[in-house]
């Protein structure tokens, strides 16, 4: 073993490119730009919300079924509200489900995984044997069920998800932590006399971080996407305007599909749904390369 | 009941301020022998002129009995009656002992006519028969001293010492200046006069091989004060004092291949001796007591020793370790196999071994990496008082850490002192192993240093927590030659200035030879054997020893150059 050698691309010197390449290649990359750039495009759209829409999603401000126009640009439902209003104010509850049910999930399994990892024997095999259970019931029919039981508050939906999605990641976060914990620097640190609190904050949690990004991406998109199915499923929180609850108003709608009433009603809360979807992959993506890079390159 | 030659009580000589014997007491039997033994500047010739009443009245307080009568107070013309017929000196320097105006053979002559009251031909003839028991002949006596070598005026030196027939014979540097043949026959000649004119010999000296050959008592003076007295053959195999172990390690013969060490610090200012225990500021082991109270020479375990632990203490102590790994399915595969062994303070050991003879894994053990299947480890200190220098540098630190990180993360774990002071620890001891102290440098990773940088923040991350022993598991195998040199000078010189006990763990015996005091050699997870590391390189009794150290490299162009 040479790793101390000086690598070849250390040898060369390294010409300074331009800011823009800087950003694109070296820092982020082509698809973490796009990523974080909707990503952000639809946070300013949560937070101004009630500036950016033309009218309060809840008033009914026109005519059912109105056609896009000046007053009402994306049209009305069927019961006279506006559609613009309705997709600019659903950002908001997406947003909100994605980012609670991501923290929920990764603290769950930074939590339980950290624990069955670190600590081993009877901890680790109970745990693991939850791990199992819980992947083994297939998770949309049990969603539902609690849905149905617990009524579909979003916050009853938020810890649902987050109870539905942490076993996954936390399997990933357990090997990794059990693969850390043997490591000579782990080791050498408890011999110092370091608590788990301290190899944990110090040592496993900066190394879990590109799991964790990981983990918090994968889980805000799925919890995007399944809000969308509960809420087409008539099982999403019938008092927050989200983007799957348009769909759902809109296909509920006879015939809809047979006018082209679909484009500005059916298709708009769609492609919000598939472009932040998408903007959180990307950005994952991104962050997970640069993160992962960490340690091996300056 | 052998009759007391020399019974010296509480002696001190005080110079002005200057405390140069502090309270030395020892007992001489007649036709016995003793050495003196200590450093420049311990007192050793100011111990000897006071036997013979050379320092003026009234700077010699204490008792010298010579066959029971008090010697100090005695006057000047009593004094005479004793010198040359009962004690009789040969000086460190044999040219200034001749006048150089008159021949050698006058001045033999000369103590026979005033103290035995000899006529001039009987003097002439005993001169003659002394100058032929010394190896010389009646011309040496004819010659001024400016024609005789410095061997020869030696061994007439000795002549005129002799020449009264004394009891006594205080042998003050009697080899010292001397080339190697020359003090071969000095110390032959002084075992065969010995042995048939049986006088006493007291030698002071700080030549230690004359000493171990000549004597068969030793006393280690430091300071003024004695530290430590027992038989010579004892105290030169196993010094129990820590000044005797330290001033025996750090001195060359021919029987160590080891470099040579030192004790750390220097000899404390006579006139401002410390408090408490006089070696303490130098001592490996001291503790608070030594500061403050003044250990007494006392038996310990048949030896006197002047050391409120009792001498050197056993720093760690391993009783029977086992330890086996079972590799999948297969019976219990065994590592470690019954080892003991001990590691004094501020010793070196090493233990050595081909891969797989299970060193690593000991020292695993050791350091608590790893816990035992059966045995004793007995460490008195805290277990992060042991730190480990892996093989691998980089395996050890977290590649996501910078240098600072790394080595202040001890500091962080154990809360030691405030955040500004860890960072000047951490500064403090990056300088110690050679590392620079920059802010630049304290905010690099892992990455960015070479392997010798990178095992040096090692080393000061083991150091921070200023650690009682060291285990080092081939801390230089990775790296190349002239840079592994360099970090085992480094390691050896912090294991010396700080006194600390050092593991050392290394395939490399060639390498070990120069630091290490002790050497146990390793095969199927035994010690198979163990010694001086003087001795287990000069004469290993085990075959596998011998194989290792003839594996040793070594520029061995001759037996290789035939085939060519």
């Amino acid at each position: 073993m040479q790793n101390w050698l000086p690598r070849a691309a250390e040898l060369t010197a390294p010409d300074k490119p331009s800011a823009l390449r800087r950003i694109l290649h070296t820092t982020l990359g082509l698809e973490g730009v796009v990523g974080l750039l909707l990503l952000l495009f639809f946070v300013v759209i949560a937070l101004f919300a009630p500036m950016i829409a033309p009218h309060d999603p809840n008033d009914f401000t026109g005519r059912p079924l109105e056609r896009p126009g000046v007053v009402h640009p994306l049209g009305t439902n069927d019961v006279g509200q506006d559609i613009l209003s309705e997709l600019i104010y659903g950002t908001r509850v997406s947003l909100l489900i994605a980012v609670g049910v991501a923290i929920g999930t990764v603290t769950l399994a930074v939590l339980i995984g950290g624990t069955a990892g670190y600590a081993g024997g009877w901890i680790d095999n109970l745990l693991m044997r939850l791990v199992d259970v819980m992947l083994a019931v297939p998770r949309l029919p049990l969603l539902i069920l609690i849905t149905v039981l617990a009524g579909a508050g979003l916050a009853q939906m938020t810890l649902t998800m987050a109870l539905l999605f942490w076993p996954g990641l936390t399997r990933v976060i357990r090997a990794e932590v059990q693969r850390l914990r043997g490591r000579p620097f782990v080791r050498l640190a408890r011999h110092f006399g370091a608590s788990p609190l301290h190899i944990f904050r110090r040592h496993l949690l900066p190394a879990l971080v590109p799991l964790i990004v990981f983990g918090l991406v994968t889980a805000a998109g799925r919890a995007v996407a399944m809000e969308a199915a509960l809420a087409f499923l008539g099982l999403g929180d019938p008092a927050a305007k989200s983007w799957g609850l348009m769909m759902r108003y809109a296909l509920n709608l006879p015939g809809l599909l047979l006018t082209d009433r679909w484009l500005w009603w059916l298709l708009p809360p769609g492609v919000c749904i598939t472009l932040l979807i998408l903007a959180l992959t990307f950005t994952g993506m991104a962050l997970e390369n640069r993160i992962d890079n960490r340690g091996q390159t300056r | 009941m052998k009759q007391c030659l020399l019974s010296v009580r509480d002696l001190h000589v005080n110079f002005d301020t200057v405390r140069a014997i502090d309270g030395v007491s020892f007992d001489l039997v007649a036709g016995e022998s003793l050495a003196i033994i200590g450093e420049t500047g311990s007192g050793k010739t100011t111990l000897a002129r006071a036997l013979l009443g050379l320092h003026p009245a009234g700077s010699v307080q204490g008792s010298i009995r010579l066959n029971g009568s008090e010697l100090i107070g005695l006057g000047e013309r009593d004094w005479g009656q004793v010198r040359w017929k009962t004690i009789a000196l040969a000086v460190q320097n044999a040219a200034s002992g001749f006048d150089p105006v008159y021949r050698v053979g006058e001045q033999i002559i000369e103590p026979m006519r005033q103290h035995l009251s000899l006529p001039n031909g009987q003097s002439r003839a005993r001169a003659l028969a002394l100058a032929e028991q010394v190896g010389l002949t009646e011309r040496h006596l004819h010659a001024y001293p400016h024609q005789l070598s410095g061997g020869e005026k030696q061994r007439l030196m000795l002549a005129m010492a002799l020449s009264c027939d004394p009891d006594l014979l205080i042998l003050d540097e009697p080899t010292s200046g001397q080339d190697m043949l020359s003090r071969e026959r000095m110390i032959a000649l002084l075992r065969r006069l010995r042995a048939e004119r049986h006088f006493a010999l007291l030698l002071i000296s700080h030549d230690l091989a004359a000493a171990a050959a000549l004597t068969d008592h030793t006393a280690v003076l430091y300071a003024g004060k004695l530290a430590e007295t027992g038989d010579t053959r004892a105290v030169f195999t196993m010094p129990r004092h820590p000044y005797s172990w330290g001033l025996l390690n750090a001195y060359p013969n021919m029987t160590t291949s080891r470099d040579l060490s030192s004790i750390r610090g220097q000899m404390p200012d006579p006139t401002q001796p410390p408090s408490g225990c006089r070696f303490h500021p130098r001592c490996t082991q001291a503790v608070e007591d030594c500061r403050h109270r003044e250990p007494q020479l006392e038996y310990h375990d048949g030896r006197q020793i002047a050391c409120h632990l009792g001498g050197l203490q056993t720093l760690l102590s391993v009783q029977n370790l086992h330890k086996s790994f079972s590799l999948n399915g297969s019976g219990p595969l065994p590592a470690v196999r019954d080892v003991s062994l001990d590691i004094l303070h501020g010793e070196v050991v090493a233990v050595v071994g081909e891969t797989g003879s299970g060193k690593t894994t000991l020292g695993k053990l050791l350091v608590g990496l790893l816990e035992p299947d059966a045995g004793d480890i007995a460490f008195d200190h805290a277990p992060h008082q042991i730190q480990m220098i892996p093989q691998d540098p980089f395996e050890s630190v977290n590649p996501l850490f910078t240098v600072q990180a790394i080595v202040q993360e001890p500091l962080d774990i154990q809360r030691v002192g405030t955040r500004i002071e860890r960072t000047g620890v951490v500064r403090e001891t990056l300088a110690a192993v050679g590392l620079p102290t920059d802010d630049r440098f304290l905010a690099r990773r892992p990455q960015e240093l070479s392997g010798g940088q990178l095992q040096r923040v090692v080393i000061a991350r083991a150091l921070v927590l200023q650690p009682k022993l060291l285990v080092a598991d081939e801390p230089v195998s990775m790296l190349d030659p002239s840079e592994a040199a360099r970090l085992m000078n480094l390691m050896k010189s912090i294991q010396n200035e700080r006194g600390m006990g050092l593991l050392l763990i290394s395939h490399d015996i060639a390498l070990v030879r120069k630091v290490a005091d002790r050497i146990l050699v390793m095969r199927d997870g035994a010690i198979i054997e163990q010694g001086l590391s003087s001795v287990i390189t000069s004469q290993p009794e085990h075959d596998y020893t011998r194989s290792l150290l003839a594996a040793a490299p070594a520029f061995d162009w001759f037996s290789h150059n035939g085939g060519r």
